[in-house]
């Protein structure tokens, strides 16, 4: 074992480090001192994000357990653009009376939460990408209780650990069926056959992997935890914790599962086609725009199977692009929601009626986040569908791209009510005029940015591309 | 049928009960206890197949710690005497069709696989070959998730702390 082996694991040493060393900061601070915290948190995690973006070597360490290349270490930088922008949006919620001691317990929660999705990225070992998930997990729902004095948000952080202990329970089991009938853990040495048994032991894996990222029928957590989780949390939830369970589902059906082809080939197309319809269908009649929020993140992720089923070095370049504009059409929706929530308390539809009279600025943020997510040229989100629906037709799907351009538009509608809410609908008592934080106004700024550049930019896209092709 | 067929299916049969027993039982002491023999079966067939370590883990974590520490919380929060409520009739209906359907699915497949032996199994377990394993860095070595449970706990232990924090702000009472 080299120093240059260690190296290989560069994300994970610096949020490790960023654990400790906020750790011990926190210690210093007294309670008044909160503010501290919260910056402290951010700086570190800024420079975090930063060394991710150096120039690392690709190659596998700990005979094998651990294996990095320079798709995965972008998949892991777009997760920590994510969460940076989550840790500015969170300032001034952590600030409210009722979190006054308990700030940096917060950051420590996500920075571990992402550990474990690096971790799980980087996975060359069944038992990796296990403990990966498992820390991916097992932090957020401490997180989704931070609110102890809403039942609520008590409820959802039951609920999501109970049923993440069953889904894990289903995939150890799908992944004690692999491992009885090849004998081995590494991903570099299991050879699959097509065997009963192994198809079993897949559609149990795939089940367990599945409910994390809310598809369909595995999704029946995911409104209720979305709606009882501190918003922060379920943008969390929504975007990271869900984006790297795609990213790790994307990389080892490529790799690992490929002989397996055909069979993972029809358990995604049926799953997709009900996750998108039973998504939008839902997303149509809910109030509360957390709820909203968190069936439309069901739809998207059916589109995201999609990029998935082709199980070629486009698909996955579609899928990284599309959780990338994902992630900052997402959050951008989120943020305005937050900061409504922490200005006005307010989360239902009807009390965005005439919130372009007194908030344009936020109103506008929202649309655009809105058509980002819905598809409408030219924003990134447009182009995320097009090559997602591109990948598609070029695997020869063409009854699942007409579904799933059907849902593209019913998911028009739902997206155009809020829109319809904020600029036409005329309400007695609007949200008055309010002035969010620096933070939350930087994030939303990063991610209106992030929404257009992407879309306008197109080296992103051939540079993704340019990355799965040379890797796989 | 040998005796060490006999020994296996009287324990498999002494598992199978007790956990049936643990899922059904009305009260939720009584669960537990049905809980605790499972467990321990668990850790006879360990013993059967030489499995020391692992055989001792499962008795002094499982058996010894987690089912002292399920007890414990039961009798801190909840009533003992209380009986779970009886669940709707078209409920018990539609899992057991669910929960048998996917035993027998299951068992069909397990049965139905030729198990081909690995080469390793069937080798001791030592001391001294589990510690190299689990400190070992190369191939088959298990120090880096051994490390990564350590960052599981530590977080586990800082989300303990903030279910478990005082809630009220100063001056709320």
């Amino acid at each position: 074992m080299t120093v240059q082996e260690l190296l290989l694991m560069r994300h994970e040493w610096a949020l490790i480090a960023g654990v400790l060393i906020l750790l011990v900061l926190e210690l210093n601070f007294s309670e008044e001192q909160k503010s501290k915290s919260i910056i402290s948190a951010v700086v570190i995690f800024t420079i975090i994000t930063l060394l991710g973006f150096l120039p690392a070597e690709s190659g596998s360490t700990f005979g094998g357990m651990y294996v990095t290349d320079p798709v995965r270490l972008l998949m892991k930088n777009i997760l920590n653009l994510g969460v940076l922008i989550i840790f500015l949006q969170a300032g001034s919620w952590l600030q409210t009376k009722n979190n006054y001691n308990r700030v940096t317990e917060f950051y420590l929660l996500m920075l571990s939460s992402v550990i474990g999705a690096n971790f799980m990225i980087s996975a060359g070992h069944f038992l990796m990408f296990y403990l990966g998930l498992e820390l991916l997990t097992i932090p957020i729902t401490a997180a989704a209780s931070y609110d102890q004095y809403k039942s609520k948000s008590a409820e959802a952080g039951i609920k999501l650990i109970l049923s993440s202990a069953f889904s894990s329970a289903i995939l150890l089991f799908g992944l004690s069926m692999l491992y009885g009938s090849t004998g081995e853990m590494y991903f570099s040495e299991v050879r699959f056959s097509n065997d009963l048994i192994q198809v079993l032991g897949f559609v149990f894996f795939f089940s367990g992997l599945g409910f994390k990222i809310s598809i369909v029928p595995f999704h029946l957590w995911t409104a209720d935890v979305y709606e009882g989780s501190p918003t922060n949390v379920t943008s969390y939830l929504s975007v990271v914790s869900k984006g790297a369970a795609i990213f790790v589902l994307v990389l080892l059906l490529i790799n690992l599962f490929e002989p397996l082809r055909l069979v993972w080939q029809q358990v995604i197309y049926g799953t997709a086609i009900f996750t998108m319809t039973i998504g939008n269908l839902f997303a149509i009649r809910q109030q509360n725009l957390k709820r909203f929020l968190a069936f439309s993140s069901i739809a998207q992720a059916g589109f995201i199977l999609l990029g998935v089923i082709g199980g070629s070095a486009l698909g996955m370049a579609t899928v990284i692009y599309f959780v990338l504009v994902y992630v900052f059409s997402n959050l951008a929706a989120f943020g305005v929601v937050i900061a409504i929530e922490q200005y006005a308390g307010k989360v239902n539809m009807a009390d965005y009626n005439g919130l372009y009279k007194t908030n344009p600025r936020l109103s506008l943020v929202m649309m655009l986040a809105l058509f980002s997510l819905a598809g409408i040229p030219p924003l990134a989100g447009f182009f995320g569908k097009f090559f997602l629906f591109t990948a598609v037709a070029a695997s020869g799907f063409y009854i699942l791209l007409f579904i799933a351009v059907l849902n593209a538009v019913i998911s028009l509608y739902y997206y155009l009510l809020v829109v319809k809410a904020m600029f036409i609908s005329k309400s007695e008592s609007p949200v008055p005029y309010f002035q969010s934080d620096y933070p939350t106004r930087i994030a939303l700024s990063a991610c209106v940015i992030g929404i257009i550049v992407i879309g306008f930019y197109s080296p992103v896209f051939e540079y993704i591309k340019q990355l799965c092709l040379i890797s796989f | 049928m040998g005796t060490s067929a006999i020994i296996f299916y009287t324990i498999a049969a002494i598992m199978i009960v007790f956990s049936l027993l643990a899922v059904t039982a009305r009260k939720i002491l009584r669960a537990a206890v049905y809980l605790l023999f499972a467990l321990g079966g668990t850790a006879a067939i360990y013993f059967m197949m030489n499995y020391f370590f692992l055989a001792a883990v499962q008795l002094i974590v499982y058996a010894g710690g987690i089912v002292v520490l399920i007890i414990f919380s039961i009798l801190l929060t909840s009533h003992i005497e209380e009986k779970m409520q009886k669940p709707d009739t078209w409920k018990i209906i539609l899992t057991s069709i669910l929960g048998f359907g996917g035993t027998a699915l299951c068992l069909f497949v397990i049965t139905n696989h030729l198990f081909v032996a690995h080469p390793a199994t069937g080798a001791e377990a030592t001391m001294a070959t589990i510690g190299e394993k689990l400190l070992g860095y190369g191939e088959g070595g298990y120090v880096l998730p051994f490390e990564v449970i350590s960052i599981l706990l530590l977080a586990a232990m800082i989300g303990a702390i903030v279910v478990a924090k005082r809630n009220k702000p100063k001056g709320n009472g």
